[in-house]
């Protein structure tokens, strides 16, 4: 059977992070292609040839059987030909320059999840419970001394989650910024607020230069933090990775690194666009606010439904490591899939009006987390953040709208809104 | 714990499953032993196998 290819002038949009600075763009396309091309593959110049699996269970099919869909063979982002020949070369020759979770295979994977799997399970997460609610007032609180107007994005979304977990992390308050800093020229590499300045995205040597520079300034800065925590360990996850062992080894120079520098950028930028996006919502919808006022308890499901609708983890690939029959075509040992999470997360087939915004919807088994052994680690530390910033923010806020539109950073990976300008009114204490 | 309902939990993900409260948006009723979900159930939350499941102590 002829594997169903699919126009490389339709996809196009796909590889230019431009695209998802619009997001009803983006997901407009994916829609198009759930709809034409729910089993495909673009071969799109530049490019390996690669599958695009965008319908929900197909992204659950996939990322749930880690022993075909490999996460170390090969680029986690999609990635030309000369980006990924180049992290080779910038790597000592992987196809990565970060070795995070997200990019090890079993047992490797599991042997380094190990290391903070415990702490990150909910009943020691529910144990941060104080702690998180004493930041979440906190920002509450700069979020009143603000008013009445701010860009919610920049100024309380990107900090809040990024104290919290430089914080549990044992990051020092100022070094956050730096790590916030690496993290947007990192994820959002492309974006022109963001990136790195002086680099020019539209050059891909120039994305994996920026990628090694980030790399090594993090590495320059955790590598003296390992040499502290080794000598002095203390109550945080630096001591905890800086002192874990591997099979009876410390960890591996870039894996350790790349551990801290996971929980340094996706540990606060996940979370960072998902409460911007929530109140994105909130600030278009003034009946949004009057519903959780007057049933609290939505507060959980405003937080599920707003991580579903930010996916900002919005793809990853992965390649696999033998043939597997998936809807009576071959996926062949070593082909590329592209996963893509916000479109399986607006998958018609997978929720009933995907497109509405709605914090009652249950079930809400979203993918924005992932799914399989990879799902994020994270997740429970995220909807507790969260919880707590709105279960806070909720009762006080008298009313709110936008002052202009927002505007989502452009990247094809990991991304969210870069600005939420908003006029509000607090009620008086 | 009423009528001796256990917890267990998804050591992949942390995903709880209580037997009281059953997952009925999911078409599990509440008060299903975890013994009585079929082998082939998954973790709703990860997709891990049903033996990637261990029993929350109180």
């Amino acid at each position: 059977m002829t594997v169903p290819v699919i126009p490389t002038e339709m996809i196009a949009p796909l590889y230019n992070p431009q695209t998802f600075g619009d997001r009803s763009k983006a997901r407009k396309l994916f829609k198009k292609i759930q709809q034409e091309y729910p089993v495909g593959i673009a071969e799109v110049p530049g490019y390996d040839p690669h599958w695009i699996i965008t319908k929900f269970e197909d992204v659950r099919e996939i990322t749930r059987r880690d022993d075909i869909f490999l996460n170390a063979q090969r680029s986690k982002t999609l990635a030309s030909k000369i980006a990924e020949q180049m992290m080779r070369e910038y790597s000592g020759g992987k196809p990565h320059i970060f070795q995070t979770l997200v990019h090890m295979d079993e047992p490797m994977h599991k042997d380094y999840r190990d290391v903070l799997a415990d702490d990150f399970m909910p009943q020691e997460i529910a144990k941060l419970s104080g702690l998180v609610e004493d930041t979440a007032k906190k920002w509450v609180d700069k979020l009143e001394q603000l008013g009445p107007e701010c860009d919610f994005a920049k100024e309380v979304a990107f900090q809040y989650p990024l104290q919290v977990v430089c914080n549990l992390i044992g990051l020092p308050e100022e070094d956050h910024q730096k790590m916030l800093r690496l993290t947007q020229w990192m994820f959002t590499y492309a974006d022109p607020d963001l990136k790195r300045p002086g680099a020019d995205p539209s050059d891909p040597e120039e994305i994996i230069r920026t990628w090694d520079i980030t790399y090594n300034e993090w590495k320059e800065y955790f590598l003296e933090l390992v040499e502290n925590r080794r000598a002095c360990p203390r109550e945080d996850i630096a001591s905890k990775i800086a002192n874990s062992k591997i099979n009876g080894c410390p960890m591996e120079e870039r894996a350790m690194v790349s551990y801290l520098i996971i929980a340094a950028s996706a540990g606060h930028d996940t979370t960072a666009a998902t409460t911007a996006h929530s109140m994105w919502q909130l600030a278009s919808d003034p009946a949004l606010l009057k519903q959780l006022q007057d049933d609290p308890a939505l507060i959980k499901g405003f937080v599920e439904e707003s991580i579903r609708w930010a996916s900002p983890v919005q793809q990853f690939t992965r390649s696999a490591a033998e043939d597997y029959e998936f809807h009576g075509e071959t996926i062949k040992k070593g082909d590329m899939v592209y996963l893509s999470f916000l479109a399986a997360n607006f998958d018609d087939d997978a929720f009933d009006d995907p497109d509405t915004f709605n914090p009652a919807r249950r079930p809400n088994r979203h993918a924005g987390f992932g799914y399989g052994t990879h799902i994020c680690l994270g997740q429970h530390l995220a909807r507790l953040e969260m919880t707590k910033f709105w279960e806070e923010a909720i009762p006080r806020l008298e009313s709110v709208e936008l002052t202009d539109a927002p505007k989502m950073a452009e990247s094809e990976f990991v991304a969210g809104p870069k600005s939420v300008p908003i006029r509000y009114k607090m009620k008086q204490q | 714990m009423s009528e001796g309902y256990k917890k267990w939990q998804c050591m992949s993900c942390g995903e709880i499953y209580d037997e009281e409260l059953g997952l009925p948006d999911e078409g599990v009723p509440a008060g299903t032993r975890f013994e009585d979900l079929p082998e082939d159930w998954i973790c709703p939350a990860c997709g891990s196998n049903k033996s990637d499941f261990i029993l929350l102590e109180d």
